[in-house]
């Protein structure tokens, strides 16, 4: 990575008295880069994003934005960012439109930037009062105020939770045009489909700490994904065994359960040479990743 | 600086608009009553007030009951009013910071270049305006009480007294914004300062009760709000009141700044 990074950093710590937040969180996002930031529920991710703006103060480390440290300088870096928490709210009472004028000014803008824009094309009412909205389209109003301004960051905790399918896939593209447009995001998320889709680094968040930052696609190949395969013959089994990363699991009626980790094509030959019946192939989980990474370290 | 603390008020304004009628007319509606009904009771009152020992009278502000201004002293500024809107104060400013971090309000404005000390600020500044509105509109219809009921309340006094309850109550909204600065919960907040304030009156009351204990009343805000419809307003009290209030609100924004606002 050589443009200098918008989020860095160094041994970023964060203890509430004896129960655990974030430890020693070490990396780097650089512009125009969609980080994904991946892990279970309570695994540390809002911690994180909350330490990054400011709304709690580390215990140790640093975190610098735009060459700017998080503490000192938190003003000038939430000038120039946009911020979806999590499960958003803003209050029943104000709508959307009330609550974009406020940021507006807030950040010295006139007009509403390009949230009429937004609105339109995720059918976000801007004028019914927030109370009165789904979760779904509460969230709506919580991505358009993230995005009115064309920040060159944007932090988003869990952004597609709430949304339906095809808002999703609305959401997707905008981060993909974000991304375009020059901007860094940082996204936090629990859904691996989501971040395999738009991210393009992952960085794996677990009991607090960062265990691993990789790209996506060396992320999936560490990953074990189960398979069934039901062959004519009934055979298959030594083939199997032999393919690197394949660990056969259960054997019955002609049908092998196997999990596999890295690269496809040799299991795909093996399976070639038999007829094959019936194959599925089952996508990793989040603990499946987890687990595919564990065992890449030699770790249990 | 300037056109935040003006958005951020004028929002506050608008988001506790329905205050001013919510507070306003109930206390409005009580005190004209009050002065309403005295022209009738005046003689009747004045018999059963002298059977009072003097020291009752004056712990609770009733004195002799010769005139309106005196009965409206005693039934509603000596204690209701200050001690409402003291709440109401402490209320206002709870629903910018603790009300506000409940509903997720304050992690969207403060991923904006809001400085949070400006925020506190505009709590403050808020509450002050919406205070001051309530207050006059109490004011309004207990005058509008007086002249129904050809009680003859003065305009003057009657403006003194209600203006004097102002500063009393905004020492509450300040006190709101120090407790902001260690908990976020708003019944916490409003209950704190609805504690203290009763502690304040209760302390001031036992000074003028027990004449050995008056030299506590130096440590409780009600002995400088005294009783400005009868005597006018103390300008160094008035003041002092405004600037203990306005030294609670910069050290809550301290505290504010400094502490965690966690999820």
């Amino acid at each position: 990575m050589s443009a200098d990074p918008v989020i860095a950093t160094v041994g970023l710590t964060k203890r509430y008295g004896s129960s655990r937040g974030i430890e020693d969180v070490n990396l780097e996002v650089v512009p125009g880069e969609v980080f994904g930031f991946l892990g279970p529920n309570g695994a540390g991710k809002t911690t994180t994003i909350r330490t990054l703006l400011d709304l709690i103060h580390p215990t140790a480390g640093s975190a610098r934005l735009f060459g700017l440290d998080s503490r000192r300088d938190s003003v000038a870096i939430r000038a120039r960012l946009g911020n979806l928490p999590g499960d958003f709210g803003y209050g029943r009472g104000a709508s959307g439109r009330e609550a974009l004028r406020l940021l507006s000014q807030l950040r010295g803008i006139s007009g509403f930037g390009r949230a009429e824009e937004l609105a339109a094309r995720f059918h976000a009412d801007l004028d019914r009062p927030l109370g009165k909205l789904s979760r779904g389209n509460r969230q709506k109003i919580g991505l358009i105020l993230a995005c009115f301004h064309q920040p060159d960051l944007l932090i988003l905790d869990e952004p597609t939770s709430g949304l339906d399918p095809l808002m999703q896939e609305e959401f997707l593209a905008l981060i993909g045009e974000e991304r375009e447009r020059g901007a860094a995001v940082f996204l936090s998320s629990h859904e691996l489909d989501e971040v395999e889709r738009i991210c393009d680094r992952v960085g794996m968040v677990r009991g607090g700490r960062l265990i691993a930052v990789e790209r996506v696609q060396v992320l999936l190949k560490k990953a074990s994904r189960k398979v069934n395969v039901r062959l004519a013959d009934g055979g298959g089994l030594d083939e199997l065994r032999g393919v690197p990363g394949v660990s056969v699991l259960d054997v019955s009626d002609g049908r092998v359960s196997f999990r596999y980790a890295g690269d496809l094509d040799p299991v795909v030959k093996a399976l070639a040479r038999h007829h094959v019946l019936d194959l599925e192939a089952t996508h990793p989980d989040l603990e499946e990743v987890f687990l595919g990474y564990y065992e890449g370290k030699g770790e249990s | 600086m300037t056109a935040q603390l003006t958005a951020l008020v004028s929002a506050h304004l608008h988001d506790r608009r329905r205050s001013l009628l919510a507070w306003g007319l109930p206390l409005g509606l009580m005190s004209a009553f009050i002065v309403a009904i005295f022209p009738s009771i005046q003689g009747a009152l004045s018999d059963v007030v002298e059977q009072y020992p003097a020291g009752l009278k004056e712990a609770f502000g009733i004195g002799e009951l010769n005139n309106v201004e005196q009965y409206l002293h005693g039934e509603m500024l000596s204690l209701i009013v200050p001690l409402a809107a003291g709440y109401l104060a402490a209320r206002a400013v709870a629903s910018d910071l603790s009300g506000a971090a409940e509903s997720g309000r304050l992690d969207v404005l403060l991923s904006s270049p809001l400085p949070r000390r400006r925020l506190c600020a505009a709590s403050f500044v808020g509450a002050a305006l919406e205070l001051a509105g309530v207050l006059l509109l109490t004011a309004v219809l207990t005058g509008i009480g007086s002249l129904l009921a050809g009680a003859g309340l003065g305009a003057g006094p009657a403006a003194a007294g209600f203006a004097a309850v102002w500063p009393l109550a905004l020492v509450g909204a300040g006190l709101a914004v120090v407790v902001s600065g260690f908990s976020l919960r708003t019944p916490i907040v409003t209950g704190i300062v609805a504690g203290a304030l009763v502690a304040a009156y209760v302390v001031d009351l036992l000074g003028k009760l027990d004449s050995g204990l008056s030299w506590v009343r130096y440590g409780s805000i009600f002995k400088y709000y005294g009783n400005a419809i009868e005597t006018g307003i103390e300008p160094w009290a008035f003041a002092g009141l405004l600037a203990l209030a306005a030294l609670f609100a910069a050290l809550g924004a301290w505290l504010f700044e400094r502490r965690d606002l966690a999820a």
